[in-house]
């Protein structure tokens, strides 16, 4: 149960005083994926951020940007990932593995974890946007196909909902 | 006067030839056909199932020269109309109150239509690979960004000129207080930019502006017209004006993928989700806004469907793209159900949440009460005598201390919101097709009320990531959030959403509300708990 504010909140400022202390892009990087892996997207292990998850994601970015403008040089700003990495070295990856995948639940999932591991700023955007395009793309090939083959009682069991109500 | 044998030798040319004094608007349009990049090495920077063809052509043709031309004679007229002869004659004044309220939702929420309609053109522009279906598209960017000015300055007219300004002059930071915004936003905001770009275009052009604008853009000035208003329909058919070429853009989307073979594989199934997200909304929401919303009333909001979105849209419009492999969405017959009672449906819900909106909500008179049983045989035993209990009960009238929410919680009635639309539904009381459904999902409860929703989130959840209103304010008292969200009028107490439009009636405040102690709980977790 909530019942505190919408925009000003003790949620957020203990949160804000988290991020308030990270003082390395390496803390930075590996907080905020921590932070995105369990508290957003529909995998997510913890709704206990609902109201606030996404103001919370933004702060750490700002914060992770902040810190990467600090560490990294130009060079490494365009071409490299927060731990180092080549950039498009690990979207290649990850854009090989979509292509030899053909199964829709496994494509979501290369998808949802490509963007909490590199959503930037971890990943430059001119490498992350048109990896998500291609990824985009395929997912969505994928679950576009056959549509309406399966009746919707047999789409519940292959997604793993819990039907609690069905009037 | 002497003249040199130059100039005598131009000027005899120049008889003969004339000196070009301006560019065929046509020869410009074919010179712009140059204008091909090479896509071997560009790429949009949005994902698409679909590839648009190359050669795609693009009915209307017009350049920028003679689109500002065409454009500000229309806005010389429609603002000289406003700011001299409607301002002379007190028309804001002149408007039924209860369509003074409507105007306030209407003109709003269409402004963030049109707002997001920038974002989606400029999506297609650069989706799009050939110069003349790119030139389409640019012609609908500018349209729609002259679209959101022009719902921005009704309200701002009716704020400046009418009666009872509040919510007309700050609906951009109340509108979200209550359950119609996010219904509003899946339609008008994520249909419109999210996904693949011809999805969008579909969403947007095939069916929000081919099916749907008719309903809501020019109905509307009918409805408006006979309550009085005479400023929306001068501003609301200037819009329509530019519509046709919105229309058309998205007849040439689906020309442009008519080869490729992904249309056959996707391009139904993708018109069926859009048109059952766009209705799913409209159906209810503008049949609410025409009846509900007015007191003359023109011609009922079942027939209007019928006509316009049945027969016109589903039968002649998408038959003309038939040759292309488009058929009439499977879902049109299962909204034709709706179009019957939905309306009726929402409103009971819009009622019950009134202090929730930024605008004022009347219950039906004894005339128009005989108007509805005489439209919708059935209505009196379903929704009348409802509305007459909580009138007995002195719903408008803040010393009663009875909000028809209570009466929701005393009978039992429990409000539920579909995940997907977002849409506020009584699964007890409703006489439109909505069924519950609940499921619960990686430790989270999920609502829905139709199959074609419902399978559009099995399909891909992170899509309706999206706390309701009962979830977003579960535990709070009604008055906290009210005041916490500016739903209050200058004086700082005085509620901008009120049960009636009456000048004589008495004004609820933040102090009524707060002695009614109403506290937001989540229906799903009454479920749950039932389950377990």
């Amino acid at each position: 149960m909530a019942n505190y504010k919408i925009h000003d909140n003790p949620v957020r400022d203990e949160w804000t005083k988290k991020i308030d202390g990270l003082k390395t892009l390496a803390q930075g990087a590996a907080f905020l994926v921590d932070f995105r892996q369990k508290h957003t997207t529909p995998f997510r292990k913890d709704y206990s951020l609902e109201l606030d998850w996404g103001w919370i994601e933004c702060k750490i970015e700002e914060k992770v940007a902040m810190l990467k403008h600090a560490e990294l040089n130009d060079q490494q700003f365009l071409n490299n990932n927060t731990c180092g990495a080549n950039a498009q070295t690990v979207a290649d990856a990850v854009v090989a593995k979509m292509d030899a995948c053909t199964d829709k639940y496994e494509a979501e999932k290369l998808h949802i974890n490509f963007r909490i591991e590199n959503k930037p700023p971890i990943m430059p955007v001119n490498v992350f946007m048109d990896t998500d395009r291609i990824l985009g793309t395929k997912l969505m090939e994928l679950r576009n196909t056959d549509y309406y083959a399966l009746p919707l009682a047999e789409l519940r069991k292959v997604r793993g909902v819990t039907t609690i109500t069905l009037q | 006067m002497a003249i040199s044998a130059a100039t005598k030798a131009a000027t005899d040319a120049l008889a003969v030839n004339h000196a070009p004094t301006s560019v065929n608007a046509q020869e410009v349009h074919r010179w712009l056909q140059s204008f091909t990049w090479d896509f071997e090495k560009n790429r949009t920077k949005y994902p698409t199932k679909y590839k648009m063809a190359n050669d795609t052509k693009e009915q209307f043709k017009l350049i920028a020269k003679e689109y500002a031309r065409m454009e500000s004679v229309k806005d010389e007229r429609q603002f000289g109309s406003l700011q001299d002869v409607l301002a002379r004659v007190d028309a804001a004044k002149r408007v039924h109150p209860k369509w003074n309220e409507t105007m306030k939702v209407v003109s709003n929420f269409l402004e963030v239509g049109e707002y997001n309609a920038i974002a989606a053109t400029g999506m297609l522009w650069d989706s799009a690979t050939a110069p003349e279906q790119k030139n389409g598209y640019l012609a609908q960017t500018l349209d729609e960004i002259r679209h959101t000015n022009q719902c921005g300055y009704v309200n701002y007219y009716f704020a400046k000129n009418g009666q009872d300004p509040a919510g007309h002059n700050d609906a951009r930071r109340t509108r979200t207080i209550g359950p119609l915004w996010k219904g509003m936003k899946r339609v008008f905001s994520d249909g419109f930019i999210s996904g693949d770009a011809v999805e969008c275009s579909i969403n947007l052009q095939l069916v929000g502006e081919a099916c749907f604008t008719n309903p809501l853009i020019v109905a509307v000035t009918e409805w408006a017209a006979a309550n009085g208003d005479e400023i929306t329909p001068t501003v609301f058919l200037s819009i329509e004006t530019d519509e046709l070429r919105h229309m058309a853009n998205g007849y040439q989307t689906v020309v442009s993928i008519a080869n490729d073979e992904a249309a056959s594989k996707y391009l139904n199934t993708d018109l069926n989700n859009a048109f059952w997200t766009q209705q799913k909304y409209f159906t209810p929401v503008l049949g609410m806004a025409f009846e509900y919303g007015s007191h003359f009333k023109v011609e009922p909001w079942v027939k209007t469907w019928n006509r316009w979105v049945y027969e016109d849209w589903g039968g002649i419009w998408i038959g003309r793209l038939g040759k292309y492999g488009v058929e009439s969405p499977a879902s049109l017959r299962d909204a034709k159900k709706d179009a019957y009672w939905a309306h009726h449906d929402l409103f009971l819900l819009a009622y019950a949440l009134w202090p929730t909106g930024f605008f004022r909500l009347t219950l039906p008179t004894a005339e128009e009460a005989e108007w509805f049983e005489a439209n919708y045989p059935g209505w009196q035993e379903n929704y009348g005598k409802i509305y007459d209990e909580w009138r007995a009960r002195g719903c408008e009238d803040p010393n009663s201390g009875f909000i028809p929410l209570m009466w929701f919680i005393e009978n039992n009635h429990p409000i539920y919101i579909d995940r997907v639309s977002q849409v506020p539904f009584c699964p007890s009381l409703c006489k439109g097709a909505s069924t519950l459904r609940v499921h619960e999902w990686n430790g989270k409860m999920h609502s829905f009320s139709d199959d074609w929703g419902e399978r559009m989130w099995l399909s891909e959840p992170e899509r309706y990531e999206c706390q309701n209103m009962f979830e977003q304010y579960e535990g709070r008292e009604l008055s906290e959030v009210i005041a916490e969200l500016h739903g209050v009028r200058s004086d700082g107490k005085t509620l901008i959403a009120q049960p009636h439009t009456s000048k004589d009636g008495k004004l609820w405040t933040l102090d009524d509300i707060k002695k009614l102690n109403c506290v937001f709980a989540d229906p799903l977790k009454s479920i749950k708990a039932g389950d377990r």
